[in-house]
């Protein structure tokens, strides 16, 4: 258990890392120790201590919440349905909760505060379509439990690409979610941010705390319910923990979904199948990928400015590429639950 | 050629060289090229200039209307009809070629990233090589279409006769290649990025005689792939095994498939841009109006596939607001109802 506790430990090290990198590189890159000093001690005439605070900080708060909580979200979604495939992006989770957002805005003309609700609403419902697609389409000879992914790759895609035409439709709206529509990481978020990060932080401590009885589920129902786990109680409870927590994620700076399929797998070999040591884990490890992939949409294509959702989904692709071929072609006995 | 009923008690036509058609199928055929050809009329007469539908009919055939009217008729309405139809007959059939290759009810060539491939592959040509010239675009969006197809065979490995791991690797090219499609959308003009985001999202904008010059050759090559592939299809769609129980050389007619269905659909995002979604609901509607298999199914798929972009442009024209309605969302917002239909049908229909 010392060698799982240690996961953790290098996860928040690899952080710290990322987060003083994040706050570090930029049009002017500020050494590690002032970035301390502003932290710690903010001055406000000293003009680097300003830009750390107000340009730089809120964006790579941001990505530290949006990674935790979609890699949390793909860590617990993949052992509930005991698939290597599954998270909040691949489930349909992020694009229901951008086409309410959008179609909130675009059509409704909804205000900020309740797009939070409306991205919660659409996450709910992009999942829920999910299933009944799955169901639906009577995709009955499904030994491997891949329907789910299937629908979710085709709810997905549906709902993004009516997202983004109902922004083409609505040309005021447009400048204000362009960005956003790609997983924009931003500062202008900030105000947000601090809207909705109590929805996020709430769904991760439900999961911290089912942490024990998710162990055990993704063991197999039958065990947890003879361990005494209500396994129709906290299921349920879990889905609905991540499908809320990652939709308040995408009502902050748009989806960025596809940590939660990559993280996890970084994670598991190391921390294992419990819970209680993977959770933490994979919330240190997301924040700090997304704060990663924050400095490569910043700096690598200088001097356009890519959207961090787009690296995301890059990385995200070729990852999902890599899972296919190692459990679902590789003629070996397959590794996963 | 002379009616008879088949083994499975279903009413067939039997042709001279033993091919029978059933009847329901013939019906349903015919059923829905008078819908076609109804809405074809229908959307004559829809649009922001003043061209009812029996003036517009009436000037098809040569009667004179006013000058504005004229354009209205030939340079906007008719190429919208037309190459709305077309589109939409290649992308359905490609889907139902992709489904019944596949065996999986969710194929599709957006979902296989095929389109997403031509669409890459155009982006470049446009970024990175403005000067080449225009009529190249089509055997670029191929290559860029069959790049994709390629590397899906090569991931999955050639021999693998598991339509789902293909289907997964779609998925996976589909998600990174649309990335790719973001950031080139960066390196565009910005005169250009506008027009492009719309093509993007599937769009009859562009609609014009030369586009549909362009497009008629490969429309024309869909008629002998539906000749050629359809008995193949047939008995992939009872089952990999059971294809090479019939004979059938899966090694060989699984890429040819793949091949055409590339053809047929960066052929049409070439013209219109990805029509996301057409082609998995097209081929489900065609199963809702009549059950068939190979050639049929084909042909029932590519009608649906030409009706509902036919419908979905009139819609986008009809719509009089001051919001344009993109094409791709006008054919979603018919379509999918439609398609949610047709599961639960099905559903009703197995439970039976």
């Amino acid at each position: 258990m010392r060698g799982r506790g240690l996961v953790v430990l290098v996860a928040a090290v690899a952080l710290s890392a990322a987060f003083l990198a994040n706050l570090s590189l930029g049009a002017s890159s500020i050494p590690a120790g002032k970035i301390v000093a502003a932290l710690t001690q903010f001055d406000d005439t000293d003009y680097d201590h300003v830009v750390v605070a107000y340009q730089r900080l809120p964006p790579a708060l941001i990505a530290i919440f949006v990674g935790a909580v979609m890699a949390c979200g793909g860590c617990v979604l993949q052992g509930l349905t005991r698939n290597p495939l599954a998270a909040p992006s691949v489930l349909g989770v992020t694009a229901g909760a951008t086409l309410f957002v959008v179609a909130g805005a675009s059509v409704f003309g909804i205000g900020e505060a309740w797009q939070g609700l409306a991205a919660i609403g659409g996450g709910l419902f992009g999942f829920a379509s999910t299933l009944v697609v799955a169901r639906m389409a009577g995709l009955s000879r499904d030994p491997r439990g891949l329907a789910l992914i299937l629908s979710g790759a085709v709810v997905s895609m549906l709902y993004a690409s009516i997202a983004t035409a109902l922004l083409l439709a609505s040309p005021s709206r447009r400048s204000d979610f362009l960005g956003w529509v790609t997983g924009n990481i931003n500062h202008v978020y900030a105000e947000r941010l601090f809207d909705f990060w109590w929805i996020g932080a709430a769904g991760l401590i439900l999961l911290m705390l089912l942490s024990r009885s998710l162990t055990l589920i993704a063991l197999g129902p039958e065990k947890a319910a003879s361990s005494g786990v209500n396994v129709r109680l906290v299921s349920p409870l879990a889905l609905a923990a991540v499908v809320v927590s990652s939709s308040a994620a995408v009502a902050i700076c748009g989806p960025i979904g596809f940590v939660g399929l990559v993280v996890p797998h970084i994670v598991r070999p190391f921390a294992g199948d419990a819970m209680t040591v993977a959770l933490p884990a994979n919330a240190l490890l997301g924040a700090s990928v997304v704060l990663a992939a924050d400095i490569v949409a910043r700096s690598a294509f200088a001097p356009y400015v890519v959207h961090t959702g787009v690296i995301m989904d890059l990385v995200g692709g070729l990852v999902f590429a890599l899972i296919v071929k190692r459990f679902y072609l590789s003629s070996g006995p397959r590794r996963f639950a | 050629m002379r009616t008879a009923r088949r083994l499975d008690g279903r009413r067939v036509l039997r042709f001279a060289s033993g091919l029978d058609v059933p009847l329901a199928n013939l019906a349903a055929a015919g059923f829905l090229l008078v819908l076609v050809l109804m809405i074809m009329a229908y959307a004559l007469g829809v649009g922001a200039t003043a061209l009812g539908i029996g003036d517009a009919l009436r000037a098809v055939v040569g009667a004179g209307i006013g000058d504005g009217q004229a354009f209205a008729l030939w340079q906007v309405r008719l190429p919208h009809i037309l190459l709305g139809f077309m589109a939409g007959w290649c992308v359905a059939l490609s889907g139902a070629m992709l489904q019944s290759l596949s065996q999986n009810p969710l194929a599709d060539p957006g979902l296989l990233g095929l389109s997403q491939g031509a669409m890459v592959a155009l982006m470049v040509l446009l970024v990175f090589f403005p000067g080449l010239p225009h009529g190249l675009a089509p055997f670029v969006a191929l290559a860029g279409g069959l790049g994709v197809a390629a590397l899906i065979l090569f991931l999955v490995g050639w021999d693998q006769a598991d339509g789902l791991a293909i289907l997964l690797m779609g998925i996976a090219l589909e998600t990174t290649l649309s990335a790719v499609a973001s950031l080139l959308l960066l390196y565009t003009p910005p005169e250009t990025s506008y027009a492009l985001s719309n093509w993007l999202a599937g769009s009859l904008f562009g609609a014009s005689w030369s586009v549909i010059a362009g497009f008629a050759p490969w429309f024309a090559l869909s008629l002998p792939v539906i000749l050629l592939v359809g008995r193949s299809l047939k008995s992939f769609d009872l089952g990999d095994e059971t294809a090479l129980a019939l004979g059938e050389n899966v090694r060989r007619s699984r890429p040819a498939i793949l091949v055409a269905a590339v053809l047929l659909t960066s052929a049409s995002v070439t013209a219109v841009g990805p029509l996301i979604f057409l082609g998995v609901i097209a081929p489900h509607i065609a199963d809702a109006i009549s059950r068939s298999t190979g050639r049929t199914r084909l042909v029932l798929s590519a009608l649906v596939g030409g009706l509902l972009v036919v419908a979905g442009d009139t819609l986008t024209r009809a719509n009089t607001s001051d919001v344009a309605l993109p094409t791709g969302l006008a054919i979603t917002i018919i379509g999918v109802p439609l398609f949610i239909a047709t599961l639960r049908l099905r559903a009703l229909r197995t439970v039976q």
